[in-house]
């Protein structure tokens, strides 16, 4: 089974349950604003927030944990890297803080300890010890009105396709992280349009870390060539330079 | 030779005054000393000390290129200063490395996880094993003399050609895969740099810069030690760097052509002038003055051609890295401590090359070590007046001075507030407005909570609710209002007001008043207040206070009103909600219309984000 959470953004009341479980499962104090820290609302200990529109939406903002991560084909150690289960997760003992997944992440969402000695990336990990002892995750069991809900990514799909067929008119007809950037295991469906969840670009359906593929794929090659070319060019220089001094030697014969 | 050692002396400070810096760095964390942000992970240490550090040391590869493989002597006499700008400039990326990671003593981990997807494990691979080709390509020079290490030397010398073939195969990688790390970053780069083909424009003007570098240290050593500069051969490398140019800017144009975005270019925006300075700069200016004999043949203009590509490329991966780079909030401008690390960095490294300069064959002839150079006559240093001491070591008491003079400077400097408040911005509270039905709004942002006073009174038993709430006041007065001892929004308050006690204006109390002999003087063993104050505690106050320190006006009005909500929550019908963040924060909770506004602008600004009506699609 594929671990995937889906938010209805017109069930969600804003009463940020989610954010009061997520912090209590994942033993984070509460957090007071930083002058490095972005104005959605996720920090080193918010893993999970609560965007509010002026016309009265909430839509929650967390790791989309795609499908085939960025942040993950980012870092030098695989200290990030997607589980069979589905989550996004981190291991922070081999991290060496280089920060290229905070760069790389298409919707900016792992933050970092920018206050700490010894400061780690931190981002929702989609509960993943609960997932191991076979338990849902903090904030889809908090959710009072079940406006965010856990389950098996494939079910969810056809859930939220189911939602958006029985309700003509009320969904924008389309579900977020189902194809763009190689899909996600976190699933939106929403009345109002969701690209505030992201750097306000609309995504292709490639995933980002194809971009880098050719050139990674190439390396060996680039390696191998690179030394085949320079071994050539030194035995080519060296016949040219003896062939220039028999010349050389045989002219200044002749001019004896 | 003042020269040479004015310069060491600056170079010098600018390490003590580093030194300082870097002590901070990772005592308080790098929040302290630098601007980076959730919004730009990276900034100036690593686009100038690593993404352009890598390129500017890549003479070290072009040049035993041209010697050892291409067989060019006529270029002998610039290869060994050429491998100890390369090997001291991998040094000092590493370095600037252990300054810029969090978790710096995790450095080795990308040889014990390959990572072959990871551009950076490419990167981290490669760097870490020209650094040690680069070593063992440098050795031989200081063997030169040494009489029991000759068969090293020998030995190494036999290696050097397999040596510098795998140098020029690593270097090819990873100054390429320093492109093929921003590939990942397609949303946020700015079109006009992002480009499948930015690793193959990275390694060429690696080869450019290096061409360039090559002869920037040349110039400057030879300026420095009053020497004549290898002119015929600078030349030479400028003609050749000329054609690496024009290459790129073929490259480059004709990729952005191809991919239909020199129209942005003329977009006027921010970024296209940006674009525009760096090509100028880095290399359409150069390439014209390049092509042009009378130009590179002359020492002014090797000068103006080297510094303008070096500047410029380093102007150009910073671009990449940081200024082309698009986030959703805030900019970023590096802080003085980042540039003081990134120049300090360099300065050491500058430092190591003159030092190895002057004891090593680097030149066919060594330059004259300055402080060896004995002074018969002991002078007085001509700033301070006083004696350095035997002219063998003036020179050396001079830049030990210089180096403690600036470090102590340093800290000084960083013994601010902003070092140590964790990145908490002090935001003072300001008296809640209105009579009877308060908004409680302490920073004056808008986003606060409508409090019915008398609502809240009545509900809870009249006048004997009071002191449910009200727990201290000043003395001689009866209701003195939250702000006074919670003070700031988010940071613990001093509510005593130590200092004041001891001015003339707070009584001018002594040490003894509170503090009694004989007793070690702390707060835990001071007189309590209403020892003297007696009336400053309501009868019956609910709330005891036991220090004088009062919490953060947020966890106050939260401790206060959640506590309290939360029992009601449960006792009463239908009230279940009372407990949760929007039945006090309700969207739009705000006096009067006018104020709705404020609202708008803080939502965008600090904690949530304000959407536009919800879109037709």
């Amino acid at each position: 089974m594929s671990a995937a959470i889906l938010t209805d953004v017109t069930k969600c009341i804003g009463c940020a349950e989610c954010v009061n479980a997520c912090k209590t499962a994942n033993n984070q104090a509460i957090d007071i604003p930083r002058r490095w820290q972005q104005s959605d609302g996720l920090s080193a200990k918010n893993w999970t927030s609560i965007l509010s529109t002026e016309d009265g939406h909430f839509i929650r903002k967390q790791c989309r944990h795609c499908l085939e991560p960025a942040c993950a084909a980012a870092c030098p150690v695989g200290a990030l890297h997607k589980t069979p289960e589905g989550a996004v997760i981190y291991n922070s003992s081999i991290c060496l803080g280089c920060r290229y997944c905070i760069m790389s992440c298409p919707y900016g969402i792992p933050r970092y300890d920018w206050q700490q000695p010894v400061p780690y990336v931190r981002k929702c990990i989609l509960c993943y010890p609960r997932l191991q002892e076979g338990r849902q995750p903090a904030c889809t069991e908090a959710c009072p009105t079940g406006a965010t809900i856990f389950g098996d990514r494939d079910e969810l799909l056809k859930e939220a396709h189911l939602r958006l067929q029985q309700n003509p008119g009320k969904y924008i007809l389309r579900v977020w992280g189902e194809r763009e950037i190689g899909g996600s295991s976190v699933l939106y469906i929403s009345d109002v349009d969701l690209s505030i969840l992201s750097y306000n670009r609309e995504f292709e359906e490639k995933a980002i870390p194809e971009n880098a593929a050719p050139a990674m794929i190439s390396v060996p090659f680039v390696f191998l060539g690179m030394g085949a070319l320079m071994t050539g060019l030194h035995l080519f220089t060296l016949r040219k330079n003896r062939i220039e001094k028999e010349k050389r030697a045989g002219e200044g014969r002749a001019n004896e | 030779m003042n020269r040479v050692r004015n310069f060491k002396a600056v170079l010098w400070g600018i390490t003590g005054l580093a030194a300082a810096v870097a002590v901070t760095r990772f005592w308080f964390g790098l929040g302290s000393v630098t601007n980076l942000s959730d919004a730009t992970p990276w900034g100036l240490w690593i686009g100038f000390d690593v993404v352009s550090g890598v390129a500017l040391a890549a003479g070290g590869f072009v040049i035993t290129a041209v010697v050892y493989i291409l067989k060019r002597k006529e270029f002998y006499p610039i290869v060994r200063p050429a491998v100890l700008t390369a090997f001291l400039g991998y040094l000092a990326v590493i370095v600037g490395l252990i300054f810029d990671l969090g978790l710096p003593w995790n450095i080795w981990q990308p040889l014990f996880h390959w990572q072959y997807h990871s551009a950076l494990f490419e990167v981290a691979m490669c760097v870490m094993f020209y650094t040690m080709v680069l070593f063992l390509e440098f050795v031989p020079i200081p063997l030169d003399e040494a009489g029991i290490l000759i068969k090293v030397r020998n030995f190494l010398v036999k290696l050097r050609l397999p040596l510098v073939i795998l140098g020029i195969m690593l270097s090819t990688l990873h100054q390429s895969s320093l492109g093929s790390l921003f590939l990942l970053t397609n949303y946020r780069l700015h079109p006009l740099w992002y480009t499948p083909i930015l690793p193959i424009l990275f390694f060429i003007s690696a080869m450019g810069l290096g061409l360039m570098m090559v002869t920037f240290e040349s110039l400057l050593t030879s300026y420095l030690y009053r020497r004549q500069a290898e002119i015929h051969l600078l030349s030479k490398l400028g003609k050749t760097a000329s054609l690496v140019l024009a290459i790129y800017l073929i490259l480059r144009f004709g990729d952005l052509a191809l991919a239909g975005k020199l129209r942005l270019l003329v977009s006027g925006d921010w970024e296209s002038y940006l674009f525009m300075a760096e090509v100028l700069i880095t290399f359409i200016i150069p390439l014209v003055l390049l092509s042009l004999p009378a130009m590179r043949n002359s020492l002014k203009g090797l000068w103006a051609c080297s510094l303008m590509v070096v500047i410029g490329t380093v102007f150009n991966r910073v671009n990449v890295s940081g200024f082309a780079m698009q986030s959703t909030v805030g900019y970023y401008l590096p802080s003085w401590t980042e540039v003081v690390i990134s120049a300090g960095v360099v300065a050491a490294a500058a430092l190591a090359f003159l030092f190895i300069l002057e004891k090593c064959t680097i030149w066919e002839c060594r330059p004259i070590d300055p402080e060896s150079a004995l002074e018969i006559i002991p002078h007085f240093d001509r700033f301070s007046d006083t004696s350095l001491g035997e002219p063998t070591v003036a020179g050396k008491v001079k830049f030990s001075l210089i180096f403690i003079i600036m470090a102590a400077a340093g800290f000084t400097l960083l013994s601010g507030s902003k070092v140590r408040s964790e990145g908490v911005v002090p935001s003072p509270v300001e008296r809640a407005r209105g009579g009877d039905t308060l908004f409680i709004d302490g920073n004056r942002n808008y986003y606060g909570v409508i409090f019915n006073h008398s609502k809240h009174k009545i509900d809870n038993g009249g006048d004997s609710s009071c002191v449910l709430c009200h727990h201290m006041n000043l003395p001689f007065d009866k209701n003195s209002p939250c702000y006074i001892c919670h003070s700031d929004m988010y940071l613990q308050a001093d509510a005593l007001k130590h200092d004041w006690h001891a001015s003339p204006a707070g009584g001018k109390l002594a040490c003894v008043d509170c503090h009694l002999s004989g007793r070690e003087r702390t707060a835990l063993t001071a007189k309590k207040c209403q020892e003297c104050h007696k009336d400053i505690f309501p009868p019956g106050a609910a709330i005891t206070v036991a220090e004088y320190q009062a919490v953060s006006y947020t966890d106050a009005m939260h401790g206060l009103c959640i506590d309290c909500h939360k029992v009601k929550a449960v006792e009463m019908e239908g009230k279940a909600n009372i407990c949760r963040c929007p039945s006090c924060h309700k969207p739009g909770n705000t006096p009067s219309a006018a104020l709705a506004e404020g609202v708008k602008s803080f939502h965008s600004k600090l904690n949530w984000v304000v959407l536009p009506a919800p879109g037709k699609q």
